[in-house]
């Protein structure tokens, strides 16, 4: 049998469903991030939501709804993300967790 | 549906949501139980075993419909450095003890039990906010409808946000919590029984500790589903933001090591999921109840992980049910005040099985202690190496070998203190 090829994340995240939120359910007041040294946002979220690329940019659409990313913004990082579940029946949806 | 006359509002259609519901109902309470997924368990991830104690307690007979994929029978351990691997196995007579499961079946299933008994649900519904009367709780926000109840119970899973907004609890911190990751891989059931050395519908679990988390806190898992693996890794939350390692990377880590290759080879990745695991116990929050609701399950830190068994769904449904109990109590009363409900933390202290979460209290402390990860898998599958190879070149006495391989790894002095505190903690 073949060897499955080494998956990255965007391959995973295709494989999950998520329905888009017309509500931002997600808000980074970026200019904080600016002065944020260690960034743990970067590498705490599973679905890479947030990239830096001279600032910080964020994107809800992959969001997994895990809330670690504003635990650690606010414990760690700038203090800079409002975070919340996405509304009544968006967002993504597990069929195999 | 009209959402008046309810007596008591349950948030989040989990285990410990729909446990307090099926309990309640069966009593005859108003219950509506809110879920904001598009139906119970959509939202829900796990490792994926659940151990079936508090479920036949909680159903009886019916139990046996719940949607199992496998009973566990083997149970597994193996310390891994990046190409070596020591390992031991168990294999219990216990036939039905725990089993493995999908919880967008499972939960559905338990919600479903829920409804049987008399409970109603609304799903995609999520609440914003407690109704407050200074810091008495009078019920819930859900968008635009506010639904007054006598009682809330809050079960709306590890970000505790209605035990945060009725200033039970503050802000876990980083240390306090894990992000586990996890792929689904497909795979045929006689490649999975014939791989894992199991019986035709038999399962098993597996735990890994050693070079799969980098050296960070945190290990890796594989549970047996009928036609599928569910392959994950679970990495503290603090060890993640200060070593810089994205969450997500331990998974090739873990898929590239030999031992793991061989499970899951020629399998297929259908799903990938994840989930925040709040690590610090009960006493995440000051208390778990306040004037008009009480708080149970995963929003509660009513889970167990003690370092070799992980239990969080039985948990949920024995702290649902003492939740329920608590408000059945109190309905008696006509009292839902805080001093009425405090009768909830006895419960907690008093249930059988509850009150592993207070004995092993001690367990989140020693699991930080990093040579967890790093030293003692790798001194582990050295020593194994060494007593295991002959080479012609002479052997030492197994006594011998293992000091050889901990010398500058370990003080002996270190090792005997963490054997000796492993002993008191676990």
């Amino acid at each position: 049998m073949p060897t499955e090829e080494s998956l990255t994340l965007d391959k995973r995240l295709a494989l999950v469903s998520f329905a888009k939120d017309a509500e931002p359910f997600i808000v980074v007041d970026t200019d904080k991030c600016n002065h944020c040294e260690s960034k743990p946002c970067l590498y705490i979220c599973p679905a890479e939501v947030y990239a830096w690329k001279e600032k910080l940019n964020y994107n809800t659409e992959g969001c997994m709804e895990t809330g670690a990313c504003l635990i650690v913004c606010h414990k760690i990082g700038a203090g800079a993300i409002s975070w919340k579940y996405p509304s009544g029946g968006k967002g993504v949806a597990f069929k195999l967790g | 549906m009209s959402l008046e006359g309810f007596e008591v509002a349950v948030v989040g259609a989990g285990p410990a949501g729909s446990a307090a519901a099926i309990t309640l109902a069966r009593e005859g309470v108003q219950v509506l139980l809110v879920e904001r997924g598009t139906f119970p368990g959509s939202k829900n991830v796990f490792g994926g075993r659940i151990y079936s104690y508090a479920l036949k307690k909680l159903l009886g007979d019916s139990w046996k419909d719940a949607p199992v994929e496998r009973f566990v029978r083997k149970e597994g351990i193996t310390f891994m450095t990046s190409d070596n691997a020591f390992s031991f196995e168990f294999e219990s007579k216990d036939a039905e003890g725990s089993f493995t499961a999908k919880r967008a079946k499972f939960d559905k299933w338990l919600a479903e039990e829920a409804e049987k008994a008399g409970a109603s649900l609304i799903t995609e519904s999520r609440v914003d906010d407690l109704i407050m009367d200074g810091s008495r709780v009078r019920g819930i926000v859900a968008g635009q409808d506010k639904i007054p109840t006598d009682v809330v119970i809050a079960c709306d899973g590890t970000t505790t946000g209605l035990a945060r907004r009725a200033g039970l609890a503050s802000m876990l911190e980083p240390s306090q919590i894990s992000m586990g990751v996890k792929d689904v891989i497909e795979l045929p059931s006689e490649k999975i029984e014939e791989r894992l050395g199991l019986e035709p519908g038999q399962g098993a679990a597996h735990v890994f500790i050693g070079a799969c988390s980098g050296g960070l806190r945190g290990g890796g898992f594989l549970y047996t589903n009928q036609d599928s693996l569910a392959l994950g890794m679970v990495v503290g939350g603090d060890d993640v933001s200060s070593q810089k390692t994205q969450s997500y990377s331990f998974m090739e880590k873990l898929r590239e090591h030999p031992k793991v290759q061989r499970f899951i080879k020629g399998g297929k990745t259908v799903e990938y999921d994840a989930h925040m695991i709040p690590e610090a116990g009960p006493k995440m929050l000051s208390r778990p109840y306040t004037d008009g609701m009480v708080v149970a399950g995963d929003a509660a830190g009513h889970l167990l992980n003690n370092g070799y068994t992980f239990r969080g769904v039985d948990m949920a449904i024995q702290a649902g049910v003492a939740a329920a109990q608590t408000v059945l109590e109190a309905r008696k009363k006509k009292d839902y005040s805080a001093n009425s409900l405090k009768v909830f933390e006895r419960k907690l202290h008093e249930d059988p099985a509850l009150k592993d979460m207070y004995t092993f209290h001690r367990v989140p402390a020693y699991l930080r202690n990093r040579r967890l990860y790093t030293v003692y898998p790798e001194l582990v599958c050295s020593a194994a190496e060494a007593v295991y190879r002959v080479d012609g070149t002479g052997k030492r006495k197994i006594s011998r070998e293992v000091r050889l391989q901990a010398k500058g790894r370990v003080s002996i002095f270190t090792l005997i203190r963490d054997l000796i505190r492993g002993a008191r903690t676990f």
